[in-house]
C-alpha cells in the first residue's frame, strides 16, 4: 500500500460507493481527487461530493484555496458530508 | 424492509474520550449515563448545573421513524468536540467551571438519549446560554451523521439545510441506477 493514500467514506458517501474506504494511487493534488472519484463512481460528484468537505490527516482542506496541495501516499483523506449530530 | 437485520459495526467498545482540565468530550455505543455526566461537572464554585439531554424522536415532520442510528469519524469528531468545549471554556472563563458533552453512536432506540451536555456555572443564566450555544456548535460542526429509517427506506439527515439531508429521492435514484439499496448497506465507523 506504499503507493496509495486512503479515502474514507461516511454517511451518504458510504451509501453511494457501497464502501467504507478506497486505496487511491498517489500522490495527487486536492483538485484532482473529486474528478478521480467521479470517474470511479459516476454521478458521485453531483449527488454527494458537491456538498462534502474534505479532511487530510484530520485537518480540513479548502477545496479552492488548497487546490494545489498534494495528498501524499499514506495520508488519510475523509469525505465529510453535511453533519447531523444531536 | 427498512429494518436492518444486523447491528451496525462498532468501531470501539466502551467510551472514547478526550479529557482536559474541567472539560470532557466522549463518544460511546452504550446507553448514556446522565448522572455520571452531572457528577463529572460538579464544582464547589458553581451555583448551577445545566443539563441538556437530546432524545431520538419517533417521527420526522410527522413521518414515522422506525429506527435511528448515528455513525461517526471517531478521531475527527472527538477533536471537533474538544475544540468546541475548550473554546467555550476560554470565552467564559469567569463563569463556566466545567463542561461535558457525550454523544451516543450506533442504533439508538426511539425515546432513548442521543446526546448529553452538562455544565456548571456560577449562576444559572449563563448556564442556560452556554448550554444552548454548545448544542448549536455541536449540531453545526461535529462529524456525526444521523440516519433515519422510515417504512420506505433510509435517509441521511443534515442539520445545516433545515433537515432535508440526502433525501429519499436520492435513495430511489440509487435503486433505479442499479445501485445497492440503501437499507442493506453496512456502515463501518472509524
Amino acid at each position: 500500500m506504499a503507493n496509495t493514500f486512503t479515502v474514507l467514506y461516511f454517511a451518504s458517501a458510504h451509501t453511494y460507493t457501497g464502501k467504507s474506504e478506497d486505496a487511491v494511487p498517489g500522490p495527487m493534488t486536492v483538485s484532482k481527487l473529486f474528478p478521480y472519484l467521479e470517474e470511479k463512481y459516476p454521478g458521485f460528484r453531483k449527488k454527494v461530493l458537491s456538498s462534502c468537505a474534505l479532511s487530510v490527516n484530520l485537518d480540513y482542506v479548502d477545496l479552492a484555496e488548497d487546490a494545489e496541495k498534494e495528498i501524499q501516499n499514506g495520508d488519510e483523506v475523509g469525505i465529510i458530508p453535511p453533519v447531523s449530530s444531536g | 424492509m427498512a429494518e436492518r437485520s444486523e447491528p451496525p459495526v462498532r468501531a470501539f467498545e466502551g467510551i472514547k474520550s478526550i479529557e482536559d482540565r474541567n472539560t470532557f468530550v466522549g463518544l460511546t455505543y452504550d446507553k448514556l449515563d446522565i448522572t455520571a455526566s452531572i457528577d463529572r461537572v460538579r464544582s464547589p464554585k458553581a451555583g448551577a448545573v445545566v443539563a441538556f439531554v437530546g432524545m431520538t424522536r419517533d417521527n420526522f415532520e410527522g413521518k414515522p421513524v422506525s429506527t435511528l442510528e448515528y455513525t461517526t469519524y471517531t478521531p475527527l469528531a472527538l477533536r471537533t468536540l474538544s475544540t468546541i468545549v475548550t473554546s467555550l471554556k476560554s470565552t467564559n472563563s469567569g463563569s463556566l467551571h466545567s463542561i461535558s458533552v457525550t454523544h451516543r453512536l450506533g442504533i439508538v432506540p426511539i425515546g432513548e438519549d442521543s446526546i448529553v451536555i452538562t455544565l456548571s456555572t456560577s449562576h444559572r443564566a449563563e448556564g442556560w446560554r452556554i448550554a444552548e450555544e454548545c448544542l448549536e456548535l455541536v449540531k453545526d460542526k461535529v462529524e456525526v451523521w444521523k440516519r433515519e429509517w422510515f417504512v420506505d427506506g433510509g435517509v441521511w439527515r443534515a442539520n445545516r439545510d433545515g433537515g432535508k439531508g440526502v433525501p429519499v429521492e436520492e435513495a430511489e435514484d440509487f435503486k433505479e441506477a442499479g445501485g445497492v439499496p440503501v437499507e442493506y448497506l453496512e456502515q463501518e465507523d472509524r
